[in-house]
């Protein structure tokens, strides 16, 4: 037996499955034991857990595929329970009027405080949301006029569709497993489409994304919103099944649940939110002989789960049956973007402030189409700061950025994209679970109309700097060099007029300089203007038209790169006065 | 013993004990209640009463059960239900927290199963549910015999009242304020402490501002023994009159006794107190079986599940004949003498305790019986 478990082991990573099977397999023997198997206790358990199913959806949305620990998760799920449980038993609605409520309610509120509260940034986004959860508490608790106190209120009707009043058992486990299934269908839908995509990348890297022109601020509230529409509806339909609603369905027991049922059955995954909710419902259950002492069981049980299986259930399965890869797209040129000759880009006057250093101190310069742009200085010279303030990931204290006679100075970083400005960053940013192909056709996700086109551009755009034998690759230990061409094809893909590189050739190899050379050559040659960031003067200086060396944010020499190792202030600068 | 016992209600199991009787019976009995989470203390005391009464089943009488822990969530409880209803069942042990039981009610209907609990919530048997039997006094009785205490037997007419943020304190508080109306007097303070709150003295501030003349709690166990603990520690004078939980040994084990000194608390029983030759039998049974004080809780479910086994042992054989003879029989308890009043509530007595300040274990300061006027009898 054990010998037959190992040959089935060993063979296991060389199954390779159609990408839907996991998710067919499940759903037939969910079906089957519904079905055929399940007493009344068992389907209890299984609707039960299609309730915390479509709350962990809800959750993979703005956790699993935004990164934003929502802590008000659990709230949603209460309010819309509320809504329903109020409206339900204190005012006769029906559940074709009672639902939509439990769905607008939350969305309403989450639109409400989801503005302030995104800005926040990782934990104190958690705590703020944690706040949220705790008010609603309170005021659950505190308001017995409205919502029956600690008390709660029951006698809360069943569900009624069209006429039919849902019995307990099979029927109510039907219908609370179809709106699971709607629930799952749209969200797979969205994390596979541009949209999930885009999302993805706001968790992975939120810099990034503002400058490959995606709205993280829209994303993030999007997906708040659209995750408490999820946690209402839940809420909703948990009333209905225990015919009652009390403050425990605002306790953070509930969003404990939701969040180990997303962890559980691994992050952002709808099949993961649906298979941890199974499991974690039906975990208690199977020790339940135990008393008191299956707590312990169950703790040891999760443990042991999230240690085999650090990406989850679904983490867990994909690396034994892997899925078979998708085929890459035929590379395709997107339609050319037309880049006017002369000045592309004015610098006039910028300045920025950290507390009482002036990093950027009256810089002018202009960017003129087909020509590269050397900008050089000392480290803390302000060259980085000045990027940042173009590409708008810092806001200027004062001085203009214009794109023709469009002033882009203060713009969010995904305007500033937009207007035709692409940049790369000094640390090079790709998102690690990606692969080579997605990480650049998140370039295009802001433009194309599908992943397929935004696919087959990004491999137009890695083809350009001889990289489509990477498309496949995760961007996870890729090298130095190549990390670095990714990250310009990714650039290039945006068809930038104008391209802000910072320390492209830093890393790189001899070789490899020469290469990025011709590249950067062709690419200003196709009409985009580059303004390069780099202490390798040898990379440098035959590659620049122009140069201009800052020190303590402000120009030290502008002209061209002959003049620059001859000037006795950039000289000094660099090596002192002495020099 | 206690091993033994845990293995008895953990597992399903036949205790039939040697008779001669004719009216043999069996009868299935599952404990659902909350081993876990706030109401863990309370809910253990619920089981262990339960498992006694189901190990002294009477003769003739085969007992099979289980025990499922409910948790605190509504959800739970329900979940347990449906598990317990999946064989045939006489009646359950069912959980003693208000929200639990509001949840279970309306499955307990469709399955036609008693619901057997010591929850104090008022609104439990206010459902037109018949199927639930309340065999501890509900807030309507305790509060009445609180609120005349303060008033009648202490004469004070200043009270101030502070309790839980809860369904158990905002239930309790309702009915105080009812009781006090119906007495002519008016609280000079109320308000609710979150369960959760680490410091008292706050509140014990504001209310001593508002110069009481009494100081009546309806707050849960460990805020109970933590309030009278801060007041004792700022010397405060007003006296004490606690809401059930303060009975309950496992509170009063959370004091000295110096700081019980002159508190008074309202019960429905306080085993340890004795009473009867028949209360200190069950206390000496509870304590060598959990090796644990036995409080109201134990003795209310003791009682309730004795009178189940009496209606199957005396030819209820099923569930609609035992919810039968709980709803229209009189059960001699060893707490009181239990009777519906057509609702479910079986318990019509509440009592007052109090501390003499030298042991944990209170005196039977005052008696209230018939305090819905239905029963006439008393304990023996």
């Amino acid at each position: 037996m054990r010998k037959g478990v190992r040959k089935l082991w060993a063979l296991a990573p060389t199954l390779t499955l159609p990408r839907w099977a996991g998710e067919g397999i499940g759903v037939a023997v969910l079906l089957a034991y519904a079905l055929l198997y399940a007493s009344p206790y068992g389907l209890r358990v299984l609707t039960v857990a299609g309730v915390y199913a479509l709350a962990a959806i809800g959750f993979q949305i703005v956790f699993g595929l935004g990164g934003a620990l929502s802590l008000a998760h659990g709230a949603f799920f209460g309010i819309g329970a509320y809504a329903t449980g109020i409206l339900g038993s204190q005012w006769g609605w029906g559940f074709a009027a009672t639902f939509p409520v439990s769905l607008l309610v939350p969305l309403l509120l989450a639109l409400l405080v989801g503005l302030p509260v995104l800005r926040l940034e990782s934990h104190y986004f958690a705590l703020a949301t944690l706040g949220i959860a705790q008010v609603v508490h309170l005021l659950a608790v505190n308001s017995p006029g409205l919502t029956g106190g600690a008390n709660g209120l029951p006698g809360v009707p069943g569900i009624v569709l069209f006429g039919w009043a849902v019995p307990r058992g099979l029927p109510l486990a039907a219908v609370v497993w179809g709106f699971v299934a709607l629930g799952g269908l749209l969200a797979w839908r969205l994390a596979r489409g541009r949209w999930g995509r885009a999302l993805t990348l706001v968790r992975d890297d939120p810099l990034a994304a503002g400058t490959l022109g995606l709205d993280v601020g829209g994303l993030r509230l999007a997906a708040f919103a659209l995750s408490a529409v999820y946690a209402g509806a839940a809420g909703a339909l948990a009333v209905h099944t225990q015919r009652v609603v009390s403050p425990e369905v605002l306790e953070f027991p509930i969003m404990v649940s939701v969040l180990t049922i997303a962890v559980v059955g691994g992050r952002g995954r709808v099949a993961g939110a649906i298979l941890g909710a199974v499991l974690l419902l039906h975990l208690p259950e199977w020790f339940r002989f135990l008393e008191r002492s299956y707590l312990i069981v169950y703790g040891v049980a999760l443990l042991a789960t999230i240690v085999l299986a650090p990406h989850g259930l679904t983490g867990l399965l994909d690396r034994l049956f892997p899925a078979r890869p998708a085929l890459l797209p035929k590379p395709e040129a997107p339609p050319e973007m037309a880049i006017p000759n002369g000045p592309l880009l004015r610098v006039e006057g910028l300045t920025k402030g950290f507390g009482g250093v002036r990093a950027v101190d009256g810089v002018s310069l202009t960017l003129e189409a087909g020509a590269i742009t050397g900008l050089i200085g000392p480290n803390g010279s302000g060259k980085t700061t000045l990027v940042n303030l173009i590409s708008g990931l810092e806001t200027p204290d004062g001085g203009r950025v214009l794109m023709g006679d469009v002033d882009l100075a203060g713009k969010r970083p995904d305007r500033i994209a937009r207007a035709g400005i692409a940049r790369t960053f000094q640390a090079v940013s790709l998102p690690e679970g990606a692969s080579v192909l997605a990480a650049v056709a998140a370039a295009r996700l802001e433009r194309d109309g599908s992943i397929a086109q935004a696919e087959a551009h990004a491999l137009w755009a890695l083809e350009r700097l001889d990289a489509a034998d990477l498309a496949a690759k995760p961007c996870a230990g890729l090298p130095a060099a190549l990390r670095r061409r990714v990250e310009l094809a990714r650039a290039l893909a945006r068809q930038p007029a104008v391209l802000l590189l910072d320390e492209p050739a830093a890393g790189l190899t001899d070789g490899e300089k020469a290469e990025l050379a011709g590249h950067l050559r062709a690419i200003a040659a196709t009409g985009t203007a580059l303004l390069v960031v780099e202490h390798d003067m040898g990379f440098l200086l035959p590659l620049a038209g122009h140069v201009l060396c800052l020190d303590q944010g402000r120009p030290l020499y502008a002209g061209p790169p002959e003049g620059v190792r001859s000037d006795p202030a950039v000289v000094a600068a660099y090596l002192g006065e002495g020099a | 013993m206690r091993r033994f016992l845990s293995i008895l209600s953990a597992t399903v199991f036949t205790a039939s004990l040697l008779s001669g009787a004719a009216r043999a019976g069996d009868a299935s009995v599952p404990v659902l209640v909350p081993l876990t989470g706030f109401l863990s203390l309370e809910g253990t005391s619920q089981r262990n009463g339960a498992v006694l009464a189901l190990k002294d089943a009477p003769a003739g009488v085969t007992v099979r059960s289980e025990v499922i822990d409910t948790g605190t969530s509504p959800e739970a409880a329900v979940t347990a239900l449906e598990r317990a209803a999946g064989g045939t069942v006489t009646a359950v042990a069912a959980s003693m927290l208000g929200t639990q039981m509001l949840a279970m009610l309306p499955l307990a209907q469709d399955y036609k199963i008693p619901l057997v609990t010591v929850s104090g919530t008022a609104s439990i048997t206010e459902q037109g549910n018949p199927w639930v039997f309340r065999f501890f006094p509900g807030d309507a009785v305790t509060k009445e015999a609180h609120a005349r205490y303060v008033t009648e037997e202490l004469g004070r007419k200043r009270p101030a009242v502070i309790y839980q943020t809860t369904a158990y304190g905002q239930s309790g508080k309702a009915h105080l304020e009812q009781a006090f109306k119906k007495l002519g007097v008016e609280p000079v303070f109320e308000e609710g402490v979150d369960p959760a709150a680490k410091d008292l003295l706050p509140v014990l501030t504001k209310a001593l501002a508002a110069k009481p003349d009494v100081l009546v709690l309806h707050l849960h166990s460990g805020p109970t023994a933590l309030f009278i603990r801060q007041a004792a520690a700022n010397g405060v004078a007003v006296p004490i009159v606690a809401g059930s939980a303060m009975h309950q040994p496992s509170t009063a084990a959370l004091l000295e006794p110096a700081e019980l000194k002159g508190v008074c608390a309202e019960t429905a029983a306080s085993p340890i107190s004795g009473g009867s030759p028949e209360v200190e039998a069950f206390t000496t049974a509870y304590r060598t079986a959990f090796n644990a004080e036995p409080d109201a809780f134990a003795l209310g479910q003791y009682d309730g599940i004795r009178m189940v086994l009496a209606a199957v042992q005396d030819g209820a054989g099923n569930a609609e004949a035992v919810r039968k003879a709980l709803s229209t029989g009189t059960h001699q308890g060893l707490a009181m003498t239990y009777k519906s009043d057509g609702k479910g509530n079986m318990a019509h007595s509440a009592v007052i305790v109090c501390y003499d300040g030298a042991s944990r274990v209170p005196a039977i300061a005052k008696r209230y019986d018939n305090l819905t006027g239905v029963v006439t009898g008393m304990v023996k």
